[in-house]
């Protein structure tokens, strides 16, 4: 048999990006326009353009692995769908009220995210349910159907169902839900406690409605990605990446699409977190560049971080993690990601107190920075790398754009230089100091936020400018190493190859630890078992390739927020418990700096599993073989260091870096540029990545 | 971006300022991190009530963290006790704590730590952080109680002390401490974030000194601040030069029912200095509603940087360019013995204030009266085993309609930018269930751009018996509205509205039992201008959200609805409009409306 390949595809704003990996190491990879309106379309014409450079055909391809950014799109453009609630009589507003708080102190402009449901397709249903699941006033069948048909007049094309503390009792909803499912058929019908049985009626409500909202058009565009893919003869499976890092079936996602919302940025961070394992690196922090923002994120231990909740279209704010309000509220365990609105395409310019900013308005691809040639005329952070000497002058990597670089230091000189009394380079050399500032907040928000300490990690660079600001930052950081993997520009894909099938579920069960029915607790965490399981076996896993993990929410009884302890393998008895409260008390300890007595009452919060599906063999060969051959370099040129000055700096391919070479150098690739500084060094470890270290 | 030729003074390099004014903002960021990281009470996770900064070596603020805006200017006054006392007695190791509202502080749930930060024997800044704590004591559980009539029964006071001396706990400060409130675990937990976050401000200022020099360090503090007050300056002198002035009426301070409480603002602005003087504003009252000149001036700010651009730093510079005034002994700068632990009213009405009278400054850029700010309601007392509850809910939500957009529904005060508590976890917690928090129609005041719409919260009781403390306003004295807007609609309280539905006063304590509902109904927003230049399809989108009944769209805004064909009858609408047009007769539009304008005659609508 011949060598079978895997597909990583990406769909940015911009680009699609896929890459083939072979059973044997050999890469393909394929970076086209997106097909905006029709994504599916580049997916399966870069394929076919691909088949028809290699000679391969669509048997050949063992499985489709794709992130996509189709879902947060719709939301983003409030081009959902029309959706209907259900909710508790005296709560019709839970989902517009929100939280009160917003993102942006002393704005007199904010506006409130419009609410994706508007009020008069909210009905309520006249029942309660108390706080621990008992019926206080019973729904009435008729005021059910009552409700469900007021929606259907509506013409909804999808219902969600959220009343007040359901997730204790679900019996209302689910007479509503079986009043939908008869009356129509069909209908895209999203059920709180199905998707999220958490206390907490904001996030519920607000999840509960994403879901359903994106809903028919996240199953139209795997419908027709499925039709586009049997149409070019691939009738390889296909998996989703969701935003906890995971992959899903296309079915599960097309049910639960709130679990693919973030789905783009995942695929890197999950690459990085799968060499950092097979290289034994404890600590790393992402560093993902492109064009108009940056990304960090953290991996310990071998493990990503995540966040239990988070924004959809939060848009990009260095406090976004202590101002919240903005975007739409999901709780769905996802990749955690601090965000900046700093990237190559980044505008330059001079505040009213005479200091120099950097965005977050941004060229983007239209005009795109001046050195594009193509209307733009305020400088922008790739043409400070252009007069800095970092980025090509004659064309951007790979030659597909020629670039003016006379244009872009004409513009630095006019607008920033002159302005400020500077030197050219000095003031190109600002900007980029500057850009690598705000990113450098970033770093250190995702760090101190868990107490961490950013100078006892490595580096790890991907996006097309990742590897060009990486040392510069991580210099400044204290950070001694920096790592960027192969396929930097192009990773985001990339690391899709290195993903698991893996689903996440928790439950709201609050109890006292040491006066629980411990039979129950089991039951509880049984039911989760089994949910995952069911998942899992129709993902074609047998029980031997299942891996289950608990975990636990606890806080101490009064305390509003929770810690997470994994749980191990075992019967929950006492000496589980007794377990529990050590592995907590020495987890607030280690967040908090000082735990509670041993009598301070343990409380169980949530209790969590992770459903893993394990491949048979290993994800990645251990050599890489990329069909695209790096071209001849050219010549060197003179590029900017600071303090150093302009200094002649060659121009390497990777793979000239077999054996330790000293900066200063830049590695010029097809989908990213790499510079090593003066006194920094470099070289290949044997997976391929380029690995600098800092003197 | 400014013409060349045009550029501010700027004493440093640009571009080593930038990157320092970025590391400086970077420490104040993340001691409010650590803050929020350390934290052990929902207070400070959930409301963010509290604030961290950074001084210079003299206690002039260089950089505040992300905060809120009712601690701006707080901590310049919390430092200037600090420096008047000990001057000349601090070393390294010491670390002060203070929260006496008559020497620096606010009020005494605000506990202020500081710590000051030593090169080579000389100091060189301030760590600075403020947070509210959840008991201090005093005579009412959470020590917020609004009608205590004196400073000595809200709580402990503590004068600026060390808390820490050379390095030294000061244990007897403690001991003190904890026996005097309700949860000291909660009180030390927080306390500990507080020096956390000192600490690490420490650190990092360590690192910055050792990269720039403490020459260096000291001279680009002072460019930060230096730098906010140019901004600070070029925005003013870009606002119209004058005099204007603003009358507000807080209803009363819920000891003397019916006396209302007179705020009066007059902005004296000239070239790039502002004067914000409230003089004329009432005497200090009995009720603990009397604010410190420092939360005072937490409100001007707050409205002024609402009309700034934003991006300026909150440092000492913005503070030089505007001043604030407001006569000792009035309830916006109360003396020995003012009762002040609900302040936070007089403080959220100040800012509504503000507005007012820079809406009279400046028509086109500033909102409406909001709901008044949050209402605080409190329900404490013991269960069945003597285990005290109490369960504290502040809440608000109605935003004044804007020169270009109606008000927000469901967003806090700009001057506290709280969050709301989850039902469900209230009722999984406390012995209290929530029977409704939704919108309320027909209270929003209209205009050409409404205002926000309220919402009502009914709370039931599931305890024997318990104190139920409720501090509200805007019932007597409306939200205004602005340029033809009409006022929005008062609040309202109600016992057991199901039953008896009994009205209850604005501010109260009573005693309440098993079973017992009451629900607080917000008051509605001010609109902006003409309701009769509103567009007819927005009139309809509200009346189709139930948010506006179509009686009331035909009465403020004379548009007829179609209720069977969710349609605007265009012709019944012009004719309407006529109608209301010719019975008002107005002959200037009025700039603050209190009052709803007389309605014409209903029959022509009647008989169509």
């Amino acid at each position: 048999m011949s060598t079978r390949y895997r597909v990583g595809v990406d769909i940015g704003g911009t680009f699609t990006d896929i890459v083939l990996l072979g059973a044997d190491g050999t890469i393909h990879t394929k970076k086209i326009s997106s097909s905006v309106g029709d994504y599916a379309r580049a997916i399966v014409d870069g394929l076919s353009e691909l088949f028809a450079e290699t000679g391969l055909a669509g048997e050949a391809i063992e499985e489709i692995r794709h992130g996509t950014t189709v879902a947060s799109n719709a939301i983003l453009e409030h081009k959902g769908a029309r959706v209907g609630l259900v909710t508790t009589k005296g709560f019709r507003d839970v989902l517009e009220i929100r939280t009160l708080r917003m993102p942006r102190l002393y704005d007199l402009a904010w506006e409130k995210p419009a609410p994706l449901v508007e009020r008069y397709l909210r009905q309520v249903v006249d029942e309660r349910v108390d706080a621990r699941g008992r019926i206080e006033r019973a729904l009435d069948p008729r005021d059910a159907e009552r409700a469900v048909d007021a929606l259907l007049a509506e013409k909804v094309e999808a219902i969600a169902i959220c009343l007040l503390n359901s997730f204790a009792n679900p019996r209302h909803e689910l007479m509503l839900k079986e009043v939908v499912e008869r009356k129509a058929p069909g209908l895209k019908l999203s059920v709180s406690y199905e998707v999220l049985p958490e206390i907490k009626e904001y996030e519920r409500t607000s999840t509960t409605v994403i879901n359903a909202y994106v809903m028919p058009i996240v199953a139209s565009y795997l419908r027709a990605l499925r039709q586009g893919l049997d149409r070019a003869g691939i009738p390889a499976r296909l998996l989703l990446m969701q935003s906890n890092g995971g992959l899903t079936s296309d079915r599960a996602a097309a049910e639960r699409p709130m679990n693919i919302i973030e789905s783009g940025p995942a695929g890197g961070v999950i690459g990085a977190q799968a060499l950092a394992r097979a290289k034994a690196v404890p600590k790393i922090i992402t560093f993902d560049m492109g064009g108009t923002t940056a990304k960090a994120s953290m991996v310990e231990d071998g493990e990503v971080t995540r966040a239990s909740e988070y924004s959809v279209g939060a848009g990009i704010m260095i406090g976004s993690r202590l101002l919240t309000g903005a975007g739409y509220t999901l709780k769905v365990p996802a990749i955690d990601l601090a965000e900046v609105g700093a990237g190559g395409g980044s505008l330059v310019w001079i505040d009213g107190g005479g200091a120099l900013q950097i965005g977050p308005e941004s060229a983007g691809a239209v005009p795109g920075p001046v050195c594009y040639d193509k209307g733009g005329d305020t400088p922008t952070v790739t043409d400070a790398n252009v007069v800095l000497g970092y980025i090509n002058p004659a064309h951007l990597v790979g030659g597909a754009l020629a670039l003016n670089a006379d244009k872009a230091r004409r513009a630095f000189e006019d607008k920033v230089a002159k302005p400020l009394g500077l030197a050219l380079d000095k003031a190109a050399y600002g900007a980029h100091q500057i850009a690598a500032s705000n990113m450098i907040r970033a770093i250190k928000s995702i760090s101190t936020e868990r107490g961490r300490d950013p100078r006892e990690f490595a580096l790890f660079a991907f996006g097309g400018n990742g590897p060009l600001f990486a040392c510069g930052m991580a210099r400044s950081l204290g950070m001694r190493h920096v790592v960027v993997p192969p396929s930097a520009g192009l990773f985001s894909s990339f690391g899709l190859l290195y993903a698991d099938v893996e689903h996440h579920y928790s439950r709201t069960f609050r109890r006292l630890l040491r006066q629980a029915d411990l039979a129950e607790i089991e039951r509880a965490w049984m039911a989760l078992a089994d949910q995952a399981s069911a998942q899992l076996a129709t993902e074609d896993f047998a029980a031997d390739r299942m891996r289950l993990r608990r975990s636990a929410a606890l806080h101490y009884q009064g305390q509003s927020y929770e810690l997470t302890v994994p749980v191990p393998d075992g019967v929950i008895d006492a000496r589980m418990i007794a377990h529990l409260e050590e592995a907590f008390g020495q987890e607030h300890e280690k967040t908090y700096g000082h735990r509670a007595g041993k009598d301070e009452p343990v409380e169980l919060v949530s209790i969590q599993i992770v459903g893993q599906g394990l491949r048979q063999g290993s994800a990645i060969p251990e050599r890489l073989k990329p069909s695209r051959a790096a071209p001849q370099p050219p010549p060197p040129r003179r590029a900017y260091f600071g303090e150093a000055g302009w200094l002649e700096t060659p121009i390497v391919r990777r793979s000239d870096l077999a054996s330790e070479q000293r900066g200063p150098f830049i590695i010029e690739e097809y989908d990213a540029t790499c510079v090593v500084p003066p006194d920094a060094a470099a070289s290949l470890d044997a997976a391929g990545n380029v690995v600098i270290a800092l003197s | 971006m400014l013409p060349p030729g045009n550029m501010p003074a700027m004493a440093h390099d640009p571009i080593a300022f930038e990157l320092f004014k970025n590391a400086i903002f970077s420490i104040a960021d993340e001691m409010a991190l650590t803050v929020f990281r350390t934290t052990y009470s929902g207070v400070l996770k959930d409301n963010m009530d509290y604030s961290t900064g950074f001084a210079d070596g003299d206690g002039k603020l260089v950089a505040q963290g992300l905060t809120l805006p009712g601690h701006l200017g707080s901590v310049p006054t919390a430092m200037d006790a600090v420096m008047r006392h000990y001057r000349d007695d601090m070393r390294p190791g010491d670390v002060f704590i203070m929260n006496d509202p008559f020497d620096g502080g606010m009020h005494l749930p605000d506990i202020f730590v500081f710590k000051p930060l030593y090169h080579e024997g000389k100091r060189l800044a301030f760590a600075c952080t403020v947070c509210h704590h959840t008991d201090v004591g005093g005579r009412v559980a959470g020590s917020n109680a609004s009608d205590s009539t004196e400073i000595y029964a809200e709580g402990l006071r503590i004068a600026p002390l060390k808390l820490y001396e050379a390095g030294t706990l000061n244990k007897t400060l403690m001991t003190i401490i904890e026996k005097n409130v309700r949860l000291p675990v909660k009180v030390f937990g927080d306390l500990r974030a507080q020096l956390a976050a000192c600490h690490i401000a420490e650190q990092q200022f360590a690192d910055l000194v050792a990269k720039y020099g403490a020459g260096e360090t000291t001279a680009l503090m002072r460019e930060t601040v230096d730098y906010a007050e140019r901004l600070t300056r070029a925005a003013l002198a870009k606002l119209p030069d004058g005099e204007w002035s603003f009358e507000d009426w807080i209803d009363d301070d819920g000891i003397d029912y019916g006396t209302p409480i007179r705020l009066y603002v007059t902005l004296r602005k000239k070239g790039d200095h502002m004067v914000v003087d409230w003089t004329g504003t009432n005497p200090q009252v009995k009720g603990a509603i009397n604010n410190t000149l420092s939360f005072t001036k937490a409100a001007s700010y707050t409205g002024i940087r609402s009309v700034l651009p934003p991006g300026i730093p909150n440092n000492e510079g913005v503070f030089r360019a505007i001043e604030v005034i407001c006569p000792a002994g009035t309830v916006g700068n109360g003396v020995l013995p003012a009762a002040c632990a609900a302040r936070g009213l007089t403080g959220f009405r100040m800012t509504d204030c503000m507005f007012g009278a820079l809406a009279m400054m400046l028509p086109d850029r500033v909102k409406a009266a909001g709901d008044g700010g949050n209402t605080g309601i409190s329900i404490g007392g013991y269960d069945a085993c003597r285990k005290p509850f109490i369960y504290v809910d502040f809440t608000c939500g109605a935003w004044g309609a804007r020169p270009w957009a109606d008000g927000l529904d469901g967003n806090s005060h700009m001057f506290a930018n709280m969050a709301s508590h989850s039902i469900e976890v209230t009722e999984a917690e406390e012995p209290i269930q929530l029977l409704a928090y939704e919108f309320v129609p027909d209270k929003a005041g209209a205009g050409k751009y409404r205002g926000g719409v309220p919402f009502k919260r009914d709370y039931r009781f599931l305890e024997d018996e318990a104190v139920l403390q409720v501090r509200a306003d805007r019932r007597d004295h409306r939200p205004f509205g602005l340029y033809g807007g009409n006022p929005g609609g008062p609040s309202e309280n109600y016992l057991n509205p199901q039953a008896e539905n009994r009205i209850l006063p604005g501010k109260f304590t009573m005693t309440i039992r098993r079973g017992d509902v009451f629900r607080h109904v917000l008051a509605g927003a001010g609109g902006w201008g003409d309701p009769l230049d509103r567009d007819p399809a927005a009139v309809l989108k509200d009346v189709r959200n139930e948010l506006l009944s179509p009686q009331k769209a035909a009465d403020d805004y004379g548009v007829i609805v179609d209720t069977a064909r969710w349609a605007v009858d265009a012709a019944a609408t012009a004719r309407r409009r006529e109608e209301i047009r010719r019975a008002r007769n107005w002959e200037v539009v009025p700039k603050v409306q209190w009052q709803d304008p007389p309605k014409p005659e209903q029959k022509s609508v009647a008989a169509e």
